[in-house]
């Protein structure tokens, strides 16, 4: 890896500070930051260490809960209130990655994370999303990628994400006080190659869940039976009448689906048609469970 | 930047550069090799320690980020930790014992939190730590054992 | 008196005429059904205290006075020269102790190590040795090579259809295959494809060199220490003995690591341009672009048989992604030699591509093999209606189908009918059901070498504590070797295993030992072992007679006593050999040939039953049944880790492993342990395990090897399961949810 300097901000403040300057890098867990720098496929000035300065912790906020950006995903998918209420979240935090990888990523580190994609992580190799000219995955062998046509096939790979979108969870930052989590999210342009909305200098310092779901339920198919990445990851909750689906898996960013037509908008790619049946299987399970 | 570890429960007062991971020092600067780095990516388990009592991977934890903090390793003394041991001899639970260590940490946490675990959760428990020589039955036995034994 | 033979030695199917020097034996062999006090009961690793206290030292581990770190600078194009590499500006970094580049490293096998062409993406241009391990990666990006980036070939099919080989296609065959076949009641035809399975030991291939006025000592992470050690020897132009390997703790190999690396080399190489020891460790990308793996094939079969299911030709040919270079192993050999058939013909296409070397993964090409065939046996069983388990029982062979020879023993029918009884095989069809999660069983065969031979040798000596030592040149890759052979001197000697110490992994301290390969160590080492300890048990017996008046005839030694057979007289061991005072009973033992005339193989079938979610496309291998016929089992708790260990390697093959190479750029695209993915606990099967456990009346103590075995016939019940739970074959491993879901799909 190669030398950075470190700190260690004691407020968010001081955080946005810090996080405004060139090559500044912010850290959660850093379980998606530094593989990255190890790789040599991002570069840092300085790494932010962001876990002094934003809060940790599930607390009551009405009706729902307001989550901590510093959380550790581990400790949501331990809270005993949270499986009872929030199981689709609950679900979705118990499956993330591996147990070690749970207990040392963020909350906010995790919806945030870069995609998992095996071009933009390759280190000899600078695809389109990194900056490149050249979507390696659509010439190349994208069998785990989305469903999506664009000039990125990767897709979403947090299974938070899934989860909170269904959840109507909205984010806070240093700069916003409240906006719906899909407004996290913005697709990479020819201009901008990031997929978080997120400014220079700006941090999720939490996310609140309004209201807890009458019934919700995460479905989530990997390549082994632990410790694999979502192929597909569909959350369902349902409030009164309406159910909200959100999947991961299928394309660049968590994305809502439309009950009655969770298929839409998600034509498949020569590789990736399987993948439809896959989306369709889990959103049928999903919807069931939720009733 | 200067660190403070208490390793083992023996403190550590350490000059180190930011890039450096937690298994690194451990490894370097304490002179404990207990902790193994097989991957050095975060998708084994091998450099399992525990900081503050949480079951993390040490390549991919700066040691900076844990000043103050308190390590565990597998050279560490500590009743549960010693009922491990030997219940994964008695079970035949490692075969080159590579990654024995981080197994060993893993299992730690994971009957500190829940010290009766059911198979599922020992699987789930003990997920994030490869065995390539494919010890898991034995592994999940030796857990099983050790809970067993608590007094 | 010793003497030099000629015998046939082999290796991984290969024999050779070898020399072998045959000491005389006066060991008995144990008694016929004799009832032996330590060997066959369960023991825990003599070495088990160091592994889990984090006190085993392995080869990364080591860590030497004023020992530098070295790096290696490695292609990232699948094909390249190297126009330029500006060595001056790295040796002119803080730190840096050498720099090497093509040229500069002797050449291993009779190929460079370094090198300015690089074919393939990983293949090592230069390497250098600094300080630190930083320092050493900024000497790699001061080199700044200039790349000129080649044409390059990484498709399997498309290498096929180019017909560059590694080697000659080689074609064998025996009797009238087409006339066979054409005169067969029924005859299937089916295509089988198999991945690129990568070895994944938790330690990386890693070397750690140091030179001294005695020559050059090299901690190697390895499988053979005495392999290493010759090869070093030649390389740098040593005597033999003027080169020390040491390995005592080893984080797994898996075939992946037999002798010296080209890590080993270059660590030498650099250490002696730097004057100072240097450690080189791979990094696990390493391991998954340029330290070898299991070859992919497309093996394609022709198998008739008459209407009772009796198999009256087979042909088979077998096409092999090798790499850049690689051993061609017998993919076809289960094909060739599983059971009875007078028309064989094999064809066996090694083709070259611009991707790294493959080497030798637990059972290569037996493995590989045994899913194509053992699963188109299945598909001629269907065809005549016949069950698979009954078409198996139909084809014995009761001699080596190659050779012709006699086996030195053989119960492969008697593993086919106890797996059976054990997983419920006649009831099979009751686990089927039209819903969404199919279940079904299905079963497989293996054959396998795995006699071992000579040379081993082994020193055991007892000193007035009455504690053994045993010294012996094998190395413990995780096998349990040090185990097992702490047993037979226990059992020789009358003592706890715990107090037998194993000396091991060292080539400076002992005569040579075998490589841990081809199911031969044990089987290899085990019989000098019994010789040396049983000639000290002579030493000890005659100092016991002599000290008691008794005839050394009429004692025995057992539970770390000296007693007489009937009883009156009983004696701590302590008693005599605390007299020894500074002496030592020492013992020697050295490993004599099998018999010529025949051969030597193992036995097993495994079943497995699988479920299979429909619309997700997830297998779940829910139970295995093995039963194996490796001949005596020495320690039974050590033989059912083999076990495991090598149904879980093959539920990894079968489900999820699968190297993925990009074909526009021919790198490797799953190069780690997030895309490439190993079993977790979370897929383990539960595994049910038997052995005939039947001592070979031809082989030294009845001792086959059980590596290999275990790993062979999982994956081909794994397919005969999902066909039998589906009614769909997939003819390709890994079963993904993806081959699954497409091939559900029709």
């Amino acid at each position: 890896m190669k030398p950075f300097t470190y700190s260690a901000p004691a407020s968010v403040a001081e955080a946005a500070e810090r996080l405004a300057a060139p090559g500044a890098r912010a850290m959660g867990g850093g379980t998606d930051l530094l593989p990255q720098l190890q790789r040599g496929i991002r570069r840092a000035g300085e790494v932010v260490d962001l876990r002094g300065a934003v809060p940790a912790g599930i607390l009551a906020a009405g009706q729902g809960v307001r989550i901590g950006a510093a959380t550790r995903v581990a400790d949501v998918a331990r809270d005993p209130d949270m499986a009872a209420r929030f199981a689709v979240l609950a679900q979705a935090a118990g499956a993330v990655a591996s147990p070690q990888l749970r207990e040392m990523g963020t909350v906010a580190g995790n919806l945030c994370q870069a995609v998992r994609c095996w071009y933009y992580r390759h280190p000899d190799l600078t695809c389109w999303l990194r900056g490149g000219d050249t979507c390696y995955a659509q010439v190349g062998d994208h069998r785990k990628h989305g469903l999506e046509p664009g000039d990125c096939i990767s897709v979403a790979p947090s299974d938070l994400a899934a989860a909170l979108l269904a959840l109507r969870a909205v984010v806070t930052t240093n700069r916003r006080e409240s906006f719906p989590l899909a407004d996290l999210y913005r697709k990479a342009t020819a201009g901008d190659r990031s997929t978080i909305a997120l400014d220079d200098g700006e941090l999720v310092t939490a996310v609140t869940v309004p209201e807890p779901p009458d019934a919700s339920a995460y479905m989530r198919a990997g390549e082994r039976a632990a410790w694999s990445f979502a192929l597909c990851g569909v959350a369902a909750a349902r409030f009164g009448g309406e159910v909200r689906l959100a999947a991961i898996g299928v394309s660049n960013l968590p994305r809502l689906l439309d009950p009655a037509d969770p298929l839409a908008g998600l034509p498949g790619l020569e590789m990736t048609g399987w993948k439809r049946r896959l989306l369709e299987t889990l959103t049928q399970d999903a919807l069931a469970a939720v009733g | 930047m200067q660190l403070r570890l208490t390793i083992n429960d023996q403190r550590h007062e350490l000059e180190v550069e930011p890039h450096r991971p937690l298994a690194d020092v451990i490894r370097t600067d304490a002179a404990l090799t207990g902790t193994k780095v097989a991957c050095g990516e975060g998708t084994c388990g091998s450099c399992t320690v525990l900081v503050d009592g949480r079951a993390v991977l040490s390549c991919l934890t700066l040691a900076v980020a844990c000043d103050g903090a308190d390590v565990r390793t597998v050279e560490g003394e500590d009743e549960l930790l010693g009922r491990l041991q030997a219940a994964f001899t008695a079970e035949d639970a490692f075969q080159c014992g590579f990654c024995t260590p981080g197994q060993l940490l893993s299992a730690v946490a994971l009957l500190r939190a829940n010290p009766r675990p059911s198979s599922a959760e020992i699987r789930a428990g003990m997920s994030g730590n490869l065995c390539r020589c494919g010890a898991y039955p034995a592994i999940e036995r030796a857990v099983a054992r050790a809970a067993g034994e608590a007094r | 008196m010793a003497r030099l033979v000629k015998t046939q030695v082999e290796m991984e199917g290969r024999y050779e005429e070898r020399w072998t020097l045959v000491e005389e034996d006066v060991t008995p062999e144990y008694a016929d059904g004799e009832e032996l006090a330590v060997v066959g009961h369960p023991h825990t690793r003599v070495s088990a205290a160091a592994r889990v206290t984090g006190g085993a030292r392995f080869i990364s581990d080591i860590d030497l006075p004023g020992m530098v770190h070295a790096a290696v600078l490695r292609s990232p194009h699948a094909n390249a020269r190297v126009a330029s590499l500006d060595r001056a500006a790295a040796a002119a970094l803080p730190g840096v102790r050498a720099v090497i580049g093509p040229g500069d490293v002797p050449e291993r096998d009779g190929r460079p190590v370094l090198t300015d062409a690089p074919a393939y993406a990983g293949g090592a241009v230069a390497a250098v040795a600094a300080d630190t391990p930083d320092q050493a990666e900024r000497a790699l990006e001061a080199l700044a090579p200039g790349w000129e980036p080649l044409a390059f070939v990484v498709d399997l099919d498309e290498g096929l259809a180019r017909q560059e080989f590694t080697e000659d296609p080689e074609e064998t065959s025996r009797g009238d295959v087409d006339a066979a076949l054409a005169g067969a009641a029924a005859v299937i035809e089916a295509e089988y494809r198999t991945p690129t399975q990568i070895q994944t030991p938790l330690e990386p291939h890693c070397a750690v060199a140091a030179w001294d006025a005695g020559g050059l000592t090299v901690w190697s992470s390895t499988q053979g220490i005495f392999a290493a050690r010759d090869e070093l020897a030649r390389a740098f132009g040593l005597e033999p003995d003027d080169v020390r390997v040491v390995c005592e703790y080893m984080g797994g190999g898996f075939g992946g690591k037999q002798g010296c690396g080209p890590e080993g080399y270059m660590a030498a190489e650099l250490a002696r341009r730097a004057g100072r020891p240097v450690r080189l460790v791979y990094t696990r990308r390493d391991e998954h672009t340029t330290a070898g793996y299991r070859a992919p094939t497309v093996q394609t079969y022709r198998i008739g048989a008459d209407a009772d299911g009796k198999l009256v030709g087979v042909e088979g040919s077998a096409v092999i992604g090798v790499g850049v270079h690689g051993w061609v192993f017998p993919v076809l050999n289960p094909a060739e030699a599983l059971y009875e058939c007078a028309h064989v013909r094999s064809m066996v296409l090694p083709v070259k591509l611009n991707l790294g070397f493959s080497n030798a993964f637990r059972a290569p090409g037996v493995m590989e093999g045994t899913f194509g065939f053992e699963q188109a046996l299945d598909e001629l069983a269907e065809e005549l209606g016949i069950d698979p388990l009954e078409i198996r029982l139909r084809n014995p062979a009761a001699i080596e189908q190659a050779s012709g020879k006699p086996y030195t023993s053989k119960h492969l029918e008697a593993c086919q009918r106890r797996v059976a009884e054990l997983a419920g095989w006649k009831e099979r069809d009751a686990l089927r059901s039209d819903g969404r999660v199919r279940r079904g069983m299905g079963l497989a065969s293996q054959i396998w070498w795995g006699g071992g031979g000579p040379p081993a040798h082994a020193t055991v000596r007892l000193g007035k504590t009455a504690r053994p030592t045993l010294v012996c040149g094998f190395q413990d890759i995780g096998t349990g070797t040090m185990t097992a052979s702490a047993v037979v001197v226990a059992e020789a000697l009358g003592v706890p295993v715990g107090h037998v110490r194993v000396q091991a992994g060292d080539t400076a301290r002992s005569g040579y030992g075998p490589t841990s390969g081809g199911s031969m160590t044990l089987a290899s080492v085990a019989p000098a072992v019994r010789t040396a300890a049983h000639d000290v048990r002579t030493q000890l017996l005659d100092l016991a007679a002599d000290m008691f008046e008794i005839a050394a005839s009429d004692l025995v030694l057992a539970d770390g006593h000296v007693s007489s057979r009937d009883g009156t007289l009983r004696h701590e061991i302590t008693e005599i050999t605390s007299k020894l005072g500074n002496s030592s009973l020492v013992g020697h033992g050295s490993r004599g040939p099998n018999p010529d005339g025949m051969r030597v193989n193992t036995f097993g079938c495994q079943a497995a039953q699988i479920a299979v979610d429909t619309l997700t496309g997830a297998v779940t291998v829910e139970k295995v049944w093995a039963v194996h016929d490796v001949g005596r089992i020495v320690n039974p708790m050590g033989a059912m880790s083999q076990v495991t260990g090598g149904v879980l390697q093959a539920v990894g093959f079968a489900l999820s492993e699968e190297r993925v190479v990009d074909p526009t750029t021919g790198t490797v695209v799953n190069a780690g342990l997030e895309d490439y993915k190993v079993p977790t606990i979370a897929d383990t099967p539960e595994i049910v395990c038997e052995f005939v456990d039947s001592p070979d009346p031809h082989l030294a103590l009845g001792i086959k090897g059980l590596g290999e075995p275990p790993i062979i016939p999982t994956a081909a019940a794994i397919g005969n399961a999902f066909a039998h739970a589906t009614g769909v074959r997939v003819r390709q491993a890994p079963f993904t949810p993806r081959r699954v879901l497409e091939a559900l799909a029709g």
